[in-house]
C-alpha cells in the first residue's frame, strides 16, 4: 500500500506522519510494513476484521424511531500507535485525575469543603441534577466512588487534552480488547516486532479492584454485573465483562431484597450477593428511591446500600464530577485536593451560566462547539462552523431560555491517523478513551479504546453517529 | 447458576430443537410437492401444523383443487412455517429465540457454540422464501438442518458438563417428546383412511425420524403402521426415539438434583420415571398406542411446568439463602 494521496494537513496532528510526510520515529516499522503489503492484502484484511465482529456478535445498538437495531461495530484494521514515553505521561495524568475526582466525590457527599472554600459554585454541585442527596453520610470502601473511569482524551498539536470525564458507566473497553485480538491475529508479524504492551488483562484487573471494593474483607466476594438487559446499546460489553471477571450477569428482576441483604436467585436457591458491578444509570437503580417507574433495577438496594451491606461500583451520584460544567473545574480540585499542578489539560470551556462566558459564546457561536450539560454520546451538540444560521438561531433561543444547561467548547483540530477507507488509506479524526481503575490503588491497562469519525471531515467518533474504533498499540520501551 | 440463565440455556434447547423438527418435516414436505398426489400433500401440511399446535392460516388447505392452487398454497404455507416473523414458532423465529437466550447467557456457553449459532442465524437472515423457492427448497431445510446438527455437535465437544448443559440438554428433550408426541397423534387422527398414498404417509413419518433404515433392519420393507409407532416410540437404540428423549429427560433431571422447590422437583423426577415407563413396551396397534401417546404429550407438557417450578420460578417464602 501507498501512502501517495494520503493528506497531511499541518492543522491537524497526524498520529502517523510529521507534517514534512516522513513517518514518525515510532511509526517506522508499522509503515514500512504497510508499505510492502499489497493494498489488495490490506482491503481482504479489513474484510476479516470486519467479518470476524459479525460473526463473534461485537454489536451495539442504536435506536431509531420505535426500533433498537443490533449493528456490528465497525473497525478499522490499522492500528494507531502511542509511545511507551507519551503512555507513560498519559498514565500519571489519569491517576491524578481520577484521585482528585474520588477526593471530590467524599468532599461533597460529606463536609464540602471546596464548596465552602468557594472553589466551586455551590449551585452548580447542589443544582446538578447528578448530585444524589442520597449518597450524604455514606461511607464506601477505600474512598472509591469511581471504581472505573472512561476518560475521552484528543490530541492536537499542543498536545493531549481531556475532553470528558466518563464516570458513571463509561463502556467502550470491551471493543478495546475486541479490536486488539482482531487487528493482532491479522498483522502477527508485525505485533510481535512492535513490542506491543498487553490489553487482554484488563478483566482480571476489574475483578480484583472490585473484589478489594467487597464490603467485608472475603476472600472470595459474590460479584455480579447488573445490566438493564439485552436492549441496551452495550449488553455486549456486559456479557464480555460478566466473562472476564467471572461475575455472574444479572437483571434487577433475578435480584431481591431480604433482611437487609441483597441477593440472586439461582438454581439452587438464594445466593447473597456482595458487589454489584452496576452498568444501570442511577436513575433507574431503584424505583424506591430514584425514578419509581424503573423496572430495571431493584427495590430496596440503596437501605442495603447504605446499611453497608452490598458495594455498587461505581457508587450513585458520582455523575456529578463529569458533568460538563462541572469538568471546568477540574483542574481547580486538582490543585485544592492534591496541591498538585494537573499533568493532562482540559479544554478550554465556557460555562454560560456565567455571564462573560454566555455573551462570549452567543458572539462566536460560529467557531463554537456547544453541549448540553445533561446529555452524552454526540447527541443535542452544536457544531457551530457546520451548522446553518437556523440552527444557530435555535440554540441562541434555547441558551438563553437556560444558560445553566450549556457549555462551549472551541472547536478542537482533533489529531488524525490513517484509515483503510474505500481500498486506500485516508486520514480519519481519531480520540482515544483510556480506561481507569480503582479499588484500593490505581490500575491502567495500557490501551484505550481509539474512537474514529469515520465520515470525510467528521469530528464526530460516537459509534451511534457514525463513528467506529481502532486498535490502539501501546509501544513498549 | 442464575434461574435466569438457566431459563435461558434450557429455551435455547427447545427453540432449537423445534426448529429441527420443523426443518425435518419441510424438507419431507417440499420434497412431495414434486410427485405425490394432492391427497398426500394436503395430508403432510395439516400434520405439520397438528404438530405445533397450530392451524394453517386462514385461506390455505381449503383449495387443494389443482396442482396449481396447491403450489401457490404451498408457497405460503412454507413461507408462513419458515420466515413468517408474525409466526411465534416459524423457523426463522425459532432462530431468533434461540440466539437471543443464546447472547444472554454466552458467559455459559462455549466460544464455538455461540460462533456456530450465530454464524446460521446470520446466515438465514440473508434469506427469504422467494430465494430458497427459486431452486430446491428441499436443500434449504436440509442445510438448515446440517447447521443445528452442526450447533448440538459443537455443543458436545466443547461445553462443560454443568448444569449449564443439563439444562440445555432438558429443553431439547423435553421439546423433542412434546413434538415427537404431537407428530404421531396427527398420524393417527388419519389412521382410518385407505388410499394409495396411506403406506407414503408412515414411510414418510419414519424419514422424519431417521427411522427408516432401521424400520427395515428390524421388521421388513412392508410398512405397519403398529410396527412403525413401536419403533418410533420405544427403540432404545434409535437415536430420535421417545424412548432415548425420555430417558435421557429424566437423567438429566437426576444430574440436576433437587432444586430449592423440593416438591416440584421430586414431582418431575417421579414424572420422568413415570414417562420412561409408559414408553418401553411395544404395542403394535395404533389403537393402543393412541391414548399412551395423549399421556405422553400431556406429560411432558407438565414435566415443563415443574422444572420451571422446580428451578426457575419458585416461591421465595423457601429462602434458603446461603
Amino acid at each position: 500500500m501507498d501512502f501517495e494521496d494520503y493528506e497531511i494537513d499541518s492543522a491537524f496532528y497526524d498520529e502517523m506522519f510529521q507534517p514534512d510526510g516522513n513517518p514518525r520515529d515510532h511509526c517506522r516499522t508499522l509503515y514500512d510494513s504497510l508499505l510492502r503489503l499489497p493494498v489488495e492484502e490490506l482491503v481482504r484484511m479489513q474484510e476479516r476484521v470486519t467479518h470476524s465482529f459479525s460473526s463473534e456478535g461485537i454489536t451495539f445498538t442504536v435506536y431509531g424511531g420505535d426500533e433498537a437495531n443490533e449493528r456490528i461495530m465497525p473497525v478499522d484494521c490499522l492500528p494507531r500507535l502511542i509511545t511507551a514515553g507519551e503512555w507513560r505521561q498519559l498514565e500519571a495524568g489519569l491517576t491524578q485525575r481520577l484521585k482528585a475526582l474520588n477526593l471530590f466525590l467524599a468532599d461533597i457527599y460529606g463536609s464540602a469543603r471546596i464548596v465552602e472554600d468557594g472553589v466551586i459554585p455551590v449551585d452548580m454541585v447542589h443544582g446538578c441534577p447528578q448530585y444524589r442527596v442520597e449518597m450524604r453520610g455514606i461511607n464506601v470502601p477505600h474512598g472509591t466512588y469511581v471504581a472505573v473511569c472512561g476518560t475521552d482524551l484528543v490530541r492536537t498539536n499542543e498536545g493531549f487534552h481531556v475532553l470528558e470525564d466518563n464516570l458513571r458507566v463509561p463502556s467502550g473497553v470491551s471493543y478495546m480488547v475486541a479490536n486488539r485480538k482482531a487487528v493482532k491475529a491479522n498483522l502477527r508479524r508485525l505485533y510481535r516486532s512492535c513490542r506491543v504492551q498487553e490489553v487482554e488483562h484488563y478483566g482480571r484487573l476489574l475483578r480484583e479492584i472490585l473484589k478489594e471494593l467487597a464490603p467485608r474483607e472475603d476472600p472470595d466476594p459474590c460479584v455480579v454485573l447488573l445490566t438493564p438487559g439485552v436492549y441496551n446499546s452495550a449488553f455486549y460489553e456486559h456479557i464480555y465483562l460478566a466473562e472476564e471477571i467471572g461475575a455472574t450477569l444479572v437483571e434487577g428482576r433475578d435480584l431481591l431484597v431480604n433482611g437487609g441483604y441483597v441477593y440472586m436467585r439461582t438454581t439452587s436457591g438464594l445466593r447473597k450477593v456482595d458487589v454489584i458491578y452496576r452498568r444501570v444509570d442511577d436513575d433507574f437503580l431503584d424505583p424506591l428511591v430514584f425514578r419509581p417507574d424503573s423496572l430495571l433495577g431493584l427495590p430496596g438496594l440503596m437501605g442495603v446500600y447504605r446499611a453497608g451491606n452490598v458495594t455498587l461500583a461505581n457508587a450513585p451520584g458520582t455523575g456529578v464530577a463529569d458533568d460538563k460544567s462541572v469538568y471546568a473545574y477540574v483542574p481547580d480540585m486538582i490543585r485544592y485536593y492534591l496541591g498538585e499542578e494537573p499533568l493532562l489539560m482540559n479544554v478550554k470551556t465556557y460555562i454560560c451560566r456565567r455571564e462573560e462566558d454566555l455573551e462570549y459564546t452567543l458572539d462566536n457561536l460560529e467557531d463554537l462547539i456547544v453541549k448540553r450539560v445533561g446529555e452524552s454520546g454526540g447527541y443535542g451538540m452544536l457544531v457551530g462552523p457546520r451548522s446553518t444560521s437556523a440552527v444557530r438561531d435555535a440554540y441562541i433561543r434555547e441558551i438563553l431560555e437556560n444558560p445553566a444547561d450549556f457549555i462551549a467548547q472551541p472547536v478542537l483540530d482533533l489529531s488524525r491517523a490513517p484509515c483503510m477507507i474505500e481500498g486506500r488509506a485516508a486520514a480519519r479524526h481519531v480520540d482515544l478513551r483510556p480506561f481507569v481503575l480503582h479499588g484500593r490503588e490505581t490500575r491502567i491497562v495500557p490501551g484505550a479504546f481509539c474512537r474514529v469519525a469515520l465520515r470525510e471531515g467528521s469530528l464526530v467518533v460516537n459509534s451511534s453517529q457514525g463513528g467506529g474504533g481502532k486498535d490502539i498499540w501501546v509501544l513498549g520501551d | 447458576m442464575l434461574s435466569r440463565s438457566a431459563q435461558g440455556l434450557y429455551w435455547m434447547g427447545r427453540y432449537l430443537e423445534r426448529a429441527a423438527h420443523l426443518c425435518r418435516l419441510m424438507q419431507l414436505q417440499v420434497e412431495t410437492l414434486v410427485d405425490r398426489p394432492l391427497r398426500e400433500i394436503h395430508f403432510g401440511w395439516n400434520r405439520v401444523y397438528r404438530s405445533m399446535n397450530q392451524a394453517p392460516p386462514a385461506g390455505t388447505l381449503e383449495a387443494f383443487r389443482s396442482d396449481d392452487y396447491t403450489l401457490a398454497d404451498s408457497y405460503t404455507l412454507a413461507d408462513h412455517l419458515t420466515f413468517e416473523p408474525t409466526n411465534p414458532d416459524s423457523i426463522w423465529n425459532c432462530f431468533v429465540y434461540a440466539r437471543e437466550n443464546a447472547r444472554q447467557v454466552r458467559n455459559y456457553i462455549s466460544a464455538e457454540m455461540w460462533l456456530s449459532l450465530n454464524t446460521a442465524y446470520l446466515h438465514l437472515q440473508k434469506l427469504n422464501i422467494q430465494e430458497i423457492w427459486k431452486t430446491t427448497p428441499e436443500s434449504f431445510y436440509a442445510g438448515t438442518s446440517v447447521e443445528i446438527n452442526t450447533f448440538a455437535g459443537v455443543t458436545d465437544a466443547t461445553m462443560y458438563r454443568d448444569e449449564g448443559w443439563h439444562f440445555i440438554q432438558l429443553g431439547r428433550y423435553i421439546e423433542r417428546v412434546q413434538l415427537s408426541a404431537a407428530v404421531m397423534l396427527a398420524q393417527i387422527a388419519d389412521h382410518g383412511r385407505q388410499d394409495e398414498s396411506f403406506d407414503a404417509d408412515w414411510a414418510n413419518l419414519l424419514h422424519a425420524f431417521h427411522a427408516f433404515d432401521a424400520y427395515v433392519h428390524t421388521y421388513s420393507v412392508v410398512v405397519q403402521p403398529g410396527q412403525v409407532l413401536d419403533l418410533l416410540v420405544t427403540d432404545g437404540l434409535l437415536p430420535a426415539s421417545i424412548r432415548r428423549s425420555v430417558d435421557s429427560a429424566a437423567e438429566v433431571l437426576r444430574a440436576i438434583g433437587h432444586g430449592p422447590a423440593p416438591n416440584s422437583s421430586r414431582e418431575a423426577l417421579g414424572l420422568g420415571d413415570t414417562l420412561c415407563k409408559c414408553v418401553t413396551a411395544r404395542r403394535n396397534d395404533v389403537a393402543v398406542w393412541q391414548p399412551v401417546l395423549d399421556r405422553v404429550h400431556a406429560d411432558s407438557k407438565k414435566l415443563h411446568h415443574l422444572v420451571i417450578d422446580a428451578y426457575i420460578d419458585y416461591p421465595l417464602e423457601i429462602l434458603p439463602a446461603h
